[in-house]
C-alpha cells in the first residue's frame, strides 16, 4: 500500500519534560489568561463608560399609576454605546421641555402613548421621533400640529400601565392618541413594576445553592443531571454578564446583521417569541392579555370621541429581517404586525403600518444601538418620517385632507 | 451534539480517557466501537434512520468476505453495487427522485465511508493487502467517531497498525500538551474565526442585493469572494485539528488534511495541501490507474504529457462533483479538473519554451512564486461560488456589478492575494527565524501555551459565555 503521512513522527519519540515546566507552564497559562482577562476589561471601560440612571427621575412602585415620572425632575445617563443624554421631566411627570398646557385654537392636538421606543429612550429629546413628529406633520399637512409624549420607560409602557394613565391622555383633549407599541410592551402587559430578578441581590454562594435547589426539584432525572450540570455555568454566566468584557465582545459581534440575527433566533423565546409563525403558549396568553387591554383603551377613546390609532415600532432583528426580505420558514417578522393590527381594527381602533418601510432600508440594525437594542438618533429619524408617511397617507381623515389642502402644497406659505 | 462543540470535544476526551484505561487491544477497541455507537446515537437518535447505512456497510463487508475468500472477480461487481448504492443514498440529482428513498435517513459520513470501503475492496481485490478484516475491525474502521463525520480519510492498514498494536504507540505528558494545544487551536478556529468570517461572508452578500452606492458594492464583492475560502479553511481545518488531536489521545495517528494550501504557489501544489486526503485518495485509486490505462492504450511519448493533462481534469472534476449532488457541483468540478488541467499545461508549455532549467529558475523566483500564490487564491475563490451558493444565489450575484466591475474586483483580489500572501509568508518566515538552541520561539512550548492559553479563553468566552451559534462543518454535509 502506499503511506500515507502519519502525522508528526516525533510524536512517537517522546522527551521528557524538564521538571520546571510542570510549575513554569501552568504559570505562564495563567499569566495569559490574568493579562488578557485584565487587559481587555480596561479597554472596555475605557471604550464603554456608564454614570447617572433615568431611574433617578423615576417611580417605580406606584401600583396605581406604574412606573411615572417625578415632575420637575432632571437626570442625565450615560450608558455604554450612548452620549449622555438629559432627561427632563414637566410638571406632569412627563418628559417634555415645555409643560402640557391647554389647547389653543387650530391646534391638532396628538397625545402619544408607549414605552421606552416613543419616550426617546437613549437619545437627546429633540432627536426623539415624538420631536421630530411633530414638526414633520406640521410641515406636511400643514396644520399647527403639537404632540405630547406621555410614553414611559421599562414597565411604565406596558399596556396595563398605559391603562392606568390613560385618564392623563384624555384630560390633555387630544385630537388623536396614537399609541406606540413594541414587542416588549406585548410581552409585559400586565407589567407594571420593574421585575425583581432573584439573581439580582443574590452572591454566588447563594446562587450556586439556589440553582442547586431547583435542580433537584425537577421530577426527571434527565433535566435534574442536565441543570446540575448547568449550574457552574449559569453562576458564571452571571458574573461574566457583570464585565465590560462582556459589553464589549456583545457590541461588535451585534454589529454584524447575520451573525446578530443567528444569535437572536436562537435565543429565548420571551425574546424573540414574537417572530414565530406559530406563536408559543405564553405569547398566546400575552396576546390575549394585550387584546383586552387594546379592547378598554379603545372604548375610553371613542368613549372621548378621540381616534385611537396604534402602530407597531420594529425591534432590532425584525427590521433587519425586513430589509433582507428572507428569514427561516417557522419565522415571520409582520406576524405580530397582523395580529395587533387584527386586535385594533376589532375594536373599531385605527391601526398604521411602519413595518413594509423598513423593507428598502439597507442594514436598518444600524439604527439602532446594537446591544442596548434602543433605536439611535438616525433610528428615531428614520420611524419619525415612516409615521408621518403613515399618518397622512389616508388612514387618519383629518390628516389627510389637511395634506390635501393648497396650503400643504403650497411650499411658498 | 454539534460536530466541533464543546461537548463534542468533552465527549472525545473521556473517550480518549477510557481508552487509555488500559493498553490491550480488546480494550482500546471496544471504548473507540462504544465511543463511535454513542457519537452516532447522539447524532441521530432514531435507530431506524440507520437502516440505509447497515445495509450500505454490510454490502460493503459482504464484497469485502467475497474477496477475502478469493473471489477476485467479485471486485468490479462489488465496487460497482457499492458505487451505485452510494449514489442512490444520496440521492444525486441526475437520478429520477422516483426511485430515491422518500422516509427520513441518516448519511452523516457516507461519503468518508464510503471511500475506506472502496479502498479496503480495491486493496484486498488488487491483492496487495493479506491480512483478514473481520467484522469488527471493518466496524471500528468505517465508524469510528473521530473520522466518521469528514474525515480524514484514512488507509486501513494505518488504522490497523495503531488500533491493534500489541504496544501502542506512546502518549506522555508533552504529546498530551501538544495534542492539547490543537484541540484548542482547532475548538478557536471552527467556533470563533469560522463564525466571525462567516459573519463576515453573510453580511456581504446581503449587502449585494441592497440598494447600496457602488463603492459599497464593489467592496462587499470583494470580501464576499476573499473571505470565503478563509471560512472554509477554518471551519474544515479547525475540525480535523480537533479530530486528530483526539485520535492521537487514544493512540491512533491520522494523516494530516491540510498542509498551509494558501502558501501555494500553484493550483496543482494547493491540491497537494487541501484536503490532502481525498486528493491522494483520488489520485491512488483514478489519477494512476487511469493513466496507466490510457499509456496502455496510446503508447505514443509526444501525447504522454497530454494524457497526464487529461487524466489530472477527470480526477479534479471528480472532486469537484463528490462534493455534492446538484448541477452546481458539475460546474465547481470542472472549474477544478479545468484549473489543474490548464496549470499542467502551463508548466509543460513554459519547459517547452524556456527549457527544463529556464522554467525550474523561474519557478523559483520571488516574485513569480507570489503572483502564482495570488492567482491560486483567486482562482480556488473563484470556484467556490459553485461551492457555497445555489444558481439564484450565483444569477443575483453576478447581477449585482456590472461585468467591468467584477473584472476590476477579481484583478483587486489577485493583487491583493499577491502582495498579502506573499507578506504574511515573509511574516512566518522572519517570526520562525527567532530561535533558540530548541528550535523557533513561537514553536516552543511556552510560546505554545502562551497561545492555547489566549485562543481558549476566548473560545470558551465566546461560545459558552456569549452563546454565539458557529456554522456547522460544511464538510459535515458531504
Amino acid at each position: 500500500m502506499t503511506p500515507f503521512n502519519a502525522g508528526n513522527p516525533e510524536d512517537c519519540q517522546e522527551k521528557k519534560l524538564p521538571p520546571r515546566d510542570w510549575i513554569l507552564l501552568p504559570l505562564i497559562s495563567l499569566l495569559t489568561i490574568g493579562l488578557l482577562a485584565g487587559s481587555t476589561e480596561l479597554i472596555a471601560r475605557r471604550m464603554f463608560s456608564r454614570t447617572g440612571t433615568l431611574y433617578d427621575c423615576l417611580v417605580l412602585n406606584d401600583p396605581s399609576t406604574g412606573t411615572r415620572g417625578i415632575p420637575g425632575c432632571v437626570s442625565r445617563e450615560k450608558i455604554e454605546e450612548t452620549q449622555p443624554v438629559e432627561y427632563r421631566f414637566n410638571s406632569s411627570g412627563y418628559r417634555a421641555e415645555t409643560e402640557f398646557g391647554p389647547k389653543s385654537p387650530g391646534t391638532y392636538r396628538i397625545v402619544m402613548v408607549g414605552s421606552s421606543f416613543a419616550m426617546g429612550y437613549r437619545v437627546p429629546v429633540e432627536e426623539t421621533f415624538a420631536a421630530r413628529l411633530q414638526a414633520e406633520l406640521s410641515q406636511r399637512t400643514g396644520l399647527r400640529t403639537e404632540l405630547f409624549n406621555e410614553a414611559m420607560a421599562g414597565s411604565g409602557g406596558s399596556p396595563r400601565s398605559v391603562s392606568l394613565r390613560f385618564k392623563d391622555a384624555l384630560a390633555a383633549k387630544p385630537d388623536l392618541i396614537l399609541w406606540i407599541l413594541t414587542f416588549w410592551d406585548v410581552s409585559h402587559v400586565s407589567s407594571i413594576m420593574p421585575e425583581e430578578t432573584p439573581a439580582g441581590h443574590e452572591t454566588s454562594i447563594g446562587r450556586t445553592r439556589r440553582l442547586v435547589k431547583e435542580a433537584l426539584a425537577r421530577k426527571s432525572i434527565v433535566e435534574m443531571v442536565r441543570d446540575l450540570s448547568d449550574v457552574p455555568l449559569k453562576v458564571v454566566r452571571v458574573r461574566w454578564e457583570m464585565t465590560r468584557t462582556a459589553f464589549l465582545l456583545q457590541h461588535f459581534l451585534n454589529e454584524s446583521q447575520s451573525q446578530y440575527l443567528r444569535a437572536y433566533l436562537i435565543g429565548s423565546d420571551s425574546n424573540n417569541g414574537f417572530l414565530k409563525t406559530e406563536p408559543s403558549a405564553e405569547w398566546q396568553t400575552w396576546l390575549r392579555q394585550s387584546d383586552s387591554y387594546a379592547e378598554e383603551l379603545q372604548a375610553r377613546a371613542a368613549a372621548a370621541g378621540v381616534p385611537l390609532v396604534a402602530v407597531l415600532v420594529p425591534d432590532r432583528a425584525q427590521a433587519a429581517l425586513i430589509s433582507m426580505g428572507a428569514w427561516p420558514a417557522d419565522i415571520d417578522p409582520f406576524k405580530l404586525d397582523d395580529e395587533l393590527r387584527a386586535m385594533i381594527v376589532r375594536h373599531g381602533g385605527i391601526y398604521i403600518d411602519i413595518l413594509s418601510g423598513f423593507r428598502n432600508i439597507p442594514n436598518p440594525e444600524h439604527y439602532y444601538f446594537p446591544v442596548d437594542g434602543h433605536p439611535n438618533a438616525e433610528g428615531q429619524r428614520i420611524i419619525s418620517r415612516l409615521l408621518a408617511e403613515a399618518l397622512t397617507g389616508g388612514a387618519i381623515p383629518a390628516l389627510k385632507v389637511a395634506a390635501q389642502s393648497p396650503a400643504a402644497k403650497d411650499p411658498d406659505r | 451534539m454539534d460536530t466541533a462543540s464543546f461537548r463534542f470535544v468533552l465527549f472525545g476526551l473521556t473517550a480518549a480517557l477510557l481508552s487509555n484505561l488500559s493498553s490491550s487491544r480488546l480494550w482500546r477497541s471496544t471504548v473507540l466501537l462504544l465511543a463511535s455507537m454513542v457519537f452516532l446515537g447522539l447524532l441521530a437518535p432514531i435507530p431506524l434512520l440507520f437502516l440505509p447505512l447497515t445495509e450500505f456497510l454490510l454490502l460493503g463487508y459482504g464484497g469485502l468476505v467475497l474477496l477475502q475468500r478469493g473471489w477476485s472477480k467479485s471486485l468490479v461487481w462489488s465496487i460497482l453495487a457499492v458505487v451505485l448504492a452510494y449514489v442512490w443514498l444520496k440521492k444525486y440529482a441526475f437520478l429520477p427522485e422516483g426511485i430515491f428513498l422518500h422516509s427520513p435517513y441518516f448519511t452523516v459520513g457516507l461519503s468518508y465511508i464510503f471511500f475506506r470501503v472502496l479502498h479496503l475492496l480495491i486493496e484486498t481485490g488488487d491483492g496487495n493487502d493479506r491480512r483478514h478484516v473481520g467484522i469488527g475491525a471493518y466496524l471500528l474502521y468505517t465508524l469510528n467517531f473521530t473520522t466518521l463525520v469528514s474525515g480524514p480519510i484514512q488507509r486501513y492498514d494505518e488504522f490497523a497498525q495503531d488500533q491493534f498494536a500489541h504496544q501502542p504507540i506512546g502518549l506522555g505528558p508533552r504529546v498530551i500538551g501538544l495534542q492539547l494545544e490543537r484541540i484548542i487551536r482547532g475548538f478557536f478556529k471552527v467556533n470563533v474565526l469560522a463564525m466571525l468570517l462567516h459573519a463576515v461572508q453573510e453580511d456581504a452578500l446581503a449587502q449585494m442585493s441592497q440598494p447600496l452606492p457602488l463603492t459599497l458594492k464593489l467592496f462587499s464583492a470583494f470580501r464576499l469572494a476573499v473571505v470565503y475560502p478563509f471560512f472554509l479553511y477554518a471551519n474544515f481545518s479547525g475540525y480535523i485539528d480537533i479530530v486528530i488531536a483526539l485520535a492521537r489521545l487514544m493512540r491512533v495517528r491520522l494523516p494530516e488534511n491540510f498542509d498551509r494550501p494558501f502558501a501555494a504557489s500553484s493550483f496543482l501544489d494547493f491540491w497537494n495541501r487541501w484536503h490532502i486526503t481525498l486528493s491522494t485518495w483520488l489520485k491512488t485509486y483514478v489519477y494512476n490507474p487511469l493513466l496507466v490505462a490510457l499509456m496502455r492504450r496510446i503508447p505514443s511519448l509526444a501525447l504522454q504529457p497530454f494524457l497526464g493533462v487529461f487524466c489530472f481534469f477527470v480526477t479534479f472534476f471528480l472532486i469537484g462533483i463528490w462534493h455534492g449532488r446538484t448541477s452546481e457541483f458539475v460546474i465547481f468540478g470542472v472549474l477544478q479538473g479545468g484549473g489543474v488541467a490548464i496549470n499542467k499545461l502551463w508548466q509543460l508549455g513554459l519547459t517547452h519554451w524556456l527549457g527544463r532549467k529556464g522554467y525550474k529558475v523561474l519557478a523559483n523566483n520571488g516574485v513569480y512564486i507570489a503572483f502564482g500564490r495570488g492567482l491560486t487564491f483567486s482562482w480556488f475563490a473563484f470556484t467556490l461560488f459553485w461551492f457555497w451558493a445555489n444558481w439564484k444565489q450565483i444569477g443575483r450575484i453576478a447581477t449585482a456589478i456590472g461585468i467591468v466591475e467584477w473584472l476590476g474586483v477579481w484583478l483587486a483580489i489577485w493583487l491583493c492575494a499577491t502582495a498579502g500572501l506573499a507578506m504574511w509568508e515573509g511574516l512566518r518566515t522572519a517570526l520562525l527565524s527567532i530561535k533558540t538552541a530548541e528550535g523557533p520561539v513561537l514553536t516552543s512550548r511556552y510560546a505554545l501555551v502562551v497561545y492555547a492559553s489566549a485562543l481558549g479563553l476566548t473560545a470558551l468566552v465566546v461560545t459558552l459565555l456569549l452563546d454565539q451559534p458557529a456554522p456547522e462543518i460544511i464538510y459535515k454535509a458531504f
